[in-house]
């Protein structure tokens, strides 16, 4: 029999503090629809998508009313739309963007991910063409989203897809001006891709994954700070170790209840249940922000000195909570720093307490890197290859996954503010200090070798 | 359930709390050759409350038993015993298969809080296995752990009592058990499914 201090303690944690579901991703492999006409190639994978996702939205809401835990998105996850693109050319690309878009919304879920090429040691003829379709792809469609990995610890840097991918940011950015360069919000360039990632904009199905899987995205970062201000509120003698004990039951409290959720999903829709990626990822919403989180561990300005070592205590408290809670942690699992999406990092940027070297600085000791950071529009790109570089550099000298997504915004210079409204929030333009310093360097080209992985000192 | 001896009885006793209540029954029941196979106290309110399942080598009629518990008691307090022979397992009411669920209801204390509740649970042939409510601050908590018969639709149940609980001004949520299991303990899952604890406790009586 449960106890109850056991359900009252639940009852505040789901509905007090408003603990939810951030995403069920339903990856699927959709290799077999590839096809020598395009026409072919779209109905095989809206078929596919159809007749396995199509109650996706129903089966998440059923489970979610019988634990009583909404599930926020719904989404589903391809394998790399660069492999279906094989010898085809860039109006194919655009036309299997429209297709993902459509279907999407007709199942009822918010993003598809997976229009992706990977490209960490070089660029085929198909990688070339998603890349060089994404300024028209992400302008035109509402749902897809993109992914390029352009480095990885085995491989290295692959700088010339990083310049690349700072031309063509800028290119997205133009191509969404009316929107503030929002398709760019869409489009995440990694290192060291993860291959179960539920977290848009870099959900994908990577190699090595079964024909489909649920894989499920539980956050909450206002859940963690309430524990933590409780904590503190009851006792005046803690320690760092004491709070980072109360994030890690906190963490497995709502690792639990993601792999609740995904389990019974993944078996109502006859697939495999993938893994639970426990990331706090902050929302607009005032309280549900990784920055309140820094707050309440005492730095009073996010960005001040102490900030990297506050969340890199953060994160490995969350990593630990989470794998202690299930043996199907995987995806990103840490805690997500994207301004824009952030109340009170966005006001921290606002106020000068927040500048890209110590975002930068937070990200080699959290997941997941620059994340919807604004740019002014007059950046130039390659100087936003190089931020790239060095983003991706942290990730493969670390071992670890490493992402940009950077919006340089038209017409926009550093300071003013953004509002994409919604889930993306609002946010001042950062600074890019000596831009344009970084040309030859990244004019240099070719790839960046791969790092030893010894004497790691 | 295992009965130590083939007599088994239920003994219920209801006193103002007090040390030695324990004491008294369980000698009593020794006295009379007796083995105690299950029990459960709970005191609320300052109220003690035992249900106890003992059992016997010889028959005994339950009024002696009672008497033997109540003449036990050396406090001068005295206290409420009731026992009665127990059930074959076949006497129980059958029961359709069920899930576990939470009912939970948060709101401002009036007359007729229980009774609007458990009357809108007895009339869906739903079964309340454990019940709590308390105040806390200005409201008034009640907690029930539930058995559902699978045939109804959760959904259809939860708009029922939402709606019943904005008529009382509370805040009323019905959960699957399985969650407030996931979060507190170090197991996922409580009954496995279609097992509920009603019928787990039959089976024990099978078993046998």
């Amino acid at each position: 029999m449960l106890r109850t201090d056991e359900i009252l303690s639940t009852i505040e944690m789901l509905h007090a503090e408003h603990l939810d579901v951030r995403a069920v991703t339903l990856a699927l492999n959709v290799e077999d629809c590839a096809a020598p006409s395009v026409d072919l190639l779209c109905r095989k994978l809206r078929n596919k998508i159809l007749s396995r996702a199509s109650r996706l939205v129903e089966v998440c809401d059923r489970v979610g009313a019988k634990y009583g835990i909404p599930v926020i998105n719904k989404r589903i996850a391809i394998s790399p739309v660069a492999t279906l693109l094989a010898g085809h050319g860039q109006n194919a690309a655009i036309q299997v963007a429209k297709t993902l878009d459509t279907v999407a919304s007709e199942i009822g879920v918010d993003f598809v991910g997976g229009f992706t090429a990977l490209v960490h040691k070089g660029i085929t003829p198909a990688d070339a063409v998603v890349i060089q379709s994404l300024p028209e792809v992400l302008s035109q469609t509402q749902r897809v989203c993109a992914s390029v990995n352009v480095a990885s610890r085995h491989a290295g840097i692959n700088m010339d897809a990083v310049h690349l991918m700072g031309h063509t940011i800028l290119k997205i950015a133009q191509a969404t001006a009316d929107r503030h360069g929002f398709g760019c919000a869409k489009l995440v360039v990694f290192a060291n891709i993860p291959e179960d990632n539920p977290f848009m904009a870099g959900a994908y199905m990577g190699p090595g994954e079964p024909e489909a899987a649920v894989n499920i995205g539980v956050s909450g970062p206002g859940v963690v700070c309430s524990a933590l201000k409780r904590r503190i509120a009851m006792d005046k003698n803690l320690t760092l170790g004491d709070l980072a004990e109360e994030i890690k039951i906190t963490s497995f409290r709502v690792t639990r209840v993601g792999e609740l959720i995904g389990r019974e999903v993944a078996a109502e829709l006859g697939v495999a249940f993938g893994i639970v990626d426990l990331s706090l990822a902050p929302t607009p919403t005032v309280g549900d922000s990784v920055g309140e989180i820094l707050k309440t561990l005492g730095i009073s300005k996010i960005g001040a000195p102490g900030s990297t070592a506050a969340i890199a205590m953060l994160t490995d408290a969350v990593k630990k909570g989470g794998l202690f809670a299930s043996s199907s942690v995987g995806g990103l699992s840490g805690a997500f720093i994207p301004v824009c999406e952030d109340a009170a990092l966005a006001e921290a940027a606002g106020a000068g307490h927040l500048v890209l070297e110590k975002l930068e600085a937070m990200t080699a000791v959290c997941s997941v890197g620059l994340d919807m950071i604004l740019l002014p529009g007059d950046t130039p790109p390659e100087t936003i290859a190089a931020l790239i570089a060095d983003e991706m550099a942290i990730g493969v000298i670390n071992d670890k996954t490493t992402a940009c997504r950077l919006i340089p915004v038209p017409g926009a210079k550093a300071g003013d503010w953004v509002h994409f409204g919604g889930l993306f929030g609002a946010a001042p333009v950062m600074e890019v200090r000596n831009a344009g310093a970084s040309m030859q360097f990244v004019h240099f080209g070719g790839r960046i070798p791969a790092p030893l992985q010894s004497l790691k000192n | 359930m295992v009965f130590r001896f083939p007599h088994s009885f239920v003994i219920n006793v209801v006193a103002d709390d007090r040390p030695g209540i324990v004491a008294a029954v369980s000698n009593a029941i020794e006295q009379l050759g007796g083995n105690i196979d299950a029990c459960s106290q709970t005191v609320l309110a300052g109220y003690f409350t035992l249900i106890m399942i003992a059992s016997f080598p010889e028959p005994l009629p339950p009024a002696v038993i009672a008497e033997r518990i109540r003449e036990a008691d050396t406090s001068g307090r005295g206290y409420d015993v009731v026992v009665r022979p127990t059930l074959a397992p076949e006497q129980f009411v059958p029961r359709p298969e069920c899930d576990r669920f939470v009912i939970t209801a948060f709101g401002k204390d009036q007359p007729g809080i229980v009774r609007r509740f458990s009357q809108y649970l007895a009339g869906k042939d739903i079964n309340i296995v454990d019940l709590y409510g308390d105040h806390s601050g200005d409201e008034f908590v009640l907690i029930g752990q539930l058995e559902i018969p699978k045939f109804w639709d959760i959904r259809m149940l939860q708009a029922d009592l939402e709606q019943m609980g904005q008529e009382l001004g509370f805040t009323v949520k019905l959960q699957h058990e399985n969650i407030f299991v996931a979060t507190n303990q170090l197991r996922l899952y409580g009954s496995p499914p279609g097992q509920s604890g009603h019928a787990s406790h039959r089976r024990d009586f099978i078993d046998d």
